[in-house]
């Protein structure tokens, strides 16, 4: 009988979950969108400012006030729908780097545009991939030896003794360089100066009826050491920025 | 015995079952809305915008920050620190721009964007992003890896005017069909289709202003026989020292996925004109820009010649064989 009640007990612990509510809005401001239209309560200003926004206004068109051109935004989409992005993993990991045995890792990246009808998605390193102190890293890939790749250009990559760090992509709205899953790009460095890199762009006018709003690829990163590479744990920190159309 | 061994093997399958958790990967999710907005506004006067944040991945701690950018000449949009004499805050009571702030599953946050146009700040357009960046996850201690982070962006078009009148003013850099073949006739370039051809249309104007536009009106098409089809153009804005592909709808689908206005589909036979007529705003001049193409039955024709000369020869070969 106890041996029972032990065992509901164990079951009873392991299966219910608790739940909880949590208000994470400020108490001050809690502004309900319930018309997204410019004309609405979600924007105040003050006179004499005139807004065009992509809001959801179903009219499309100009229209004036008194002493200004106001412009109603351009209707041509419902831009209702939020703008996401979404990075299936973000912690990729290499475990330990063995010289000549590439170690890769992938994250899917997702874009949903419904209201900005088009996007970009550029990435940049932090900084280069380095030990934690930033005194050794490995270095950007070069790709194969006679298949130099650059940061706005990728190239094949498949040799076991070719070193650096770089990526992939495979998927929709990718840059054309992108070839098949052995062509590779080393990443902008941001400490190095470098600007962001564009890696999936749409720039076209979709409707959801010709083809979804949701795009997908995948990232592949890659990295691969040599025998006199120094020892320690690797790091980098990339940065995806997504940016609706305007 | 044997009894007791299976209920303790049952206990155990029940709490591997059910105290064990699944590895998942660290997700990140996030969704801004509206993901644009512009405005016409007079120096010394300010607006106020509610964006939400929503986080539809794991906690996540996010920064909210504002940025400049401009477009290139191809009107590719190049993000750079803020630099500009509009005055960004946020209206939030615990939230401020350049500071972190936390963010559960499936929770959303409201950021008040106020947007102040000082006193004497010079007239035209000024270009920002609202970005919202998360942190990175932990570091693993013991082996290399990448650690990912998501900054994602609403831009912001704003029009600086004391008066209220725009600078529009803008030029049709290319106006140009895709042909399959292309022969100058007596000075003149002809486009030539196959009448089953998909006509493919590229149409890309400039902005020569000192304020954005988007280009309103259509393309019309017309042919020999009093045929006509209408095509409007999709107002995409113009920012200023940039170029743009406008795209006009409906459009057919290219097989080949190649950067272009408009894609028009169906049988053409004879001489065909395209027509574009556009205007940047109100009370602008009329932007116009024409070209043509020729449509013929080639695959058709070559068709049926084949099989004419294919007919002929087996009638001829049948007659030889009965002689």
């Amino acid at each position: 009988m106890i041996k029972k009640i032990f065992f509901v007990f164990i079951l009873f612990l392991t299966v219910v979950k608790i739940a909880q509510a949590t208000e994470m809005e400020s108490d001050r401001y809690r502004i309900q969108m319930g018309n997204l239209n410019s004309e609405s309560g979600t924007m105040t200003s003050t006179s004499n400012v005139s807004l065009s926004t992509t809001l959801g206004e179903l009219a499309a068109g100009q229209f004036t006030k008194t002493g200004y051109v106001v412009k109603a935004g351009f209707q041509y989409i419902n831009s209702i729908i939020p703008f996401t992005f979404t990075i299936s993993n973000t912690n990729i990991r290499f475990n330990e780097l063995q010289p000549s045995q590439p170690a890769t890792g992938g994250a899917n990246l997702t874009v949903s545009f419904g209201g900005a009808y088009k996007y970009t998605v550029s990435t940049i390193a932090e900084t280069r991939f380095q030990t934690l102190d930033g005194a050794k890293y490995i270095p950007d890939t070069l790709c194969d030896a006679g298949h130099t790749c650059y940061k706005n250009s990728a190239n094949i990559w498949t040799l076991a003794e070719t070193e650096g760090f770089g990526y992939n992509m495979i998927g929709e709205d990718i840059a054309s360089d992108f070839t098949n899953n052995t062509y590779f790009r080393p990443f902008p460095i941001r400490t190095l100066g470098d600007l962001p890199e564009v890696i999936m762009e749409s720039n076209d006018v979709t409707l959801e009826l010709v083809r979804p709003y949701t795009h997908q690829s995948t990232i592949v990163f890659k990295t691969n050491i040599t025998p006199v590479q120094a020892a320690g744990n690797y790091q980098a920190i990339i940065n995806f920025i997504a940016t609706p159309g305007y | 015995m044997f009894k007791r061994l299976i209920k303790y093997l049952m206990l155990i399958f029940v709490f591997t079952f059910m105290l064990s958790t699944k590895v998942i990967a660290q997700q990140t999710s996030l969704s801004i809305s509206p993901p644009l907005i512009e405005a016409i506004i007079k120096p010394g006067k300010s607006i106020l915008i509610a964006y939400t944040i929503y986080n539809n991945g794991d906690p996540v701690i996010l920064k909210p920050y504002i940025a400049s950018f401009e477009t290139t000449a191809e009107g590719k949009m190049i993000i750079k620190d803020a630099q500009s004499p509009i005055r960004f805050s946020l209206d939030n009571s615990d939230i401020s721009l350049d500071q972190p702030f936390f963010l559960k599953t499936g929770e959303r946050q409201q950021l008040l964007v106020r947007m102040r146009i000082p006193e004497g700040a010079a007239e035209g357009d000024y270009y920002h992003s609202l970005l919202v960046e998360s942190q990175p996850p932990p570091m693993i201690e013991g082996m290399s890896s990448s650690r990912n982070k998501a900054t994602i962006g609403a831009n912001i078009l704003m029009t600086v005017t004391e008066t209220g009148n725009l600078n529009l003013d803008g030029k049709v850099i290319l106006f140009d069909l895709i042909p399959r073949f292309k022969t100058n006739f007596f000075g003149k370039t002809l486009n030539i289709f196959d009448s089953s051809d998909k006509i493919p249309l590229v149409f890309v104007l400039k902005n020569n202003g000192k304020n954005m536009f988007s280009p309103q009106g259509e393309i019309s098409l017309k042919g020999n026989f009093g045929e006509q089809a209408k095509y409007d153009i999709v107002p995409a804005n113009i920012l200023t020292n940039s170029q743009r592909l406008i795209t006009a709808t409906p459009s057919a689908e290219l097989k080949i996925k190649r950067p272009v206005s408009l894609v028009i589909s169906g049988f053409f036979l004879g001489y065909y004109q395209l027509s574009a007529n556009i205007r940047l705003g109100v009370n602008t001049r009329l932007l116009s820009a024409n070209t043509s193409f020729i449509a013929f039955p080639f695959k058709f024709v070559m068709a049926l010649i084949s099989i004419i000369i294919i007919a002929v020869l087996i009638i001829k070969k049948t007659k030889k064989e009965e002689e």
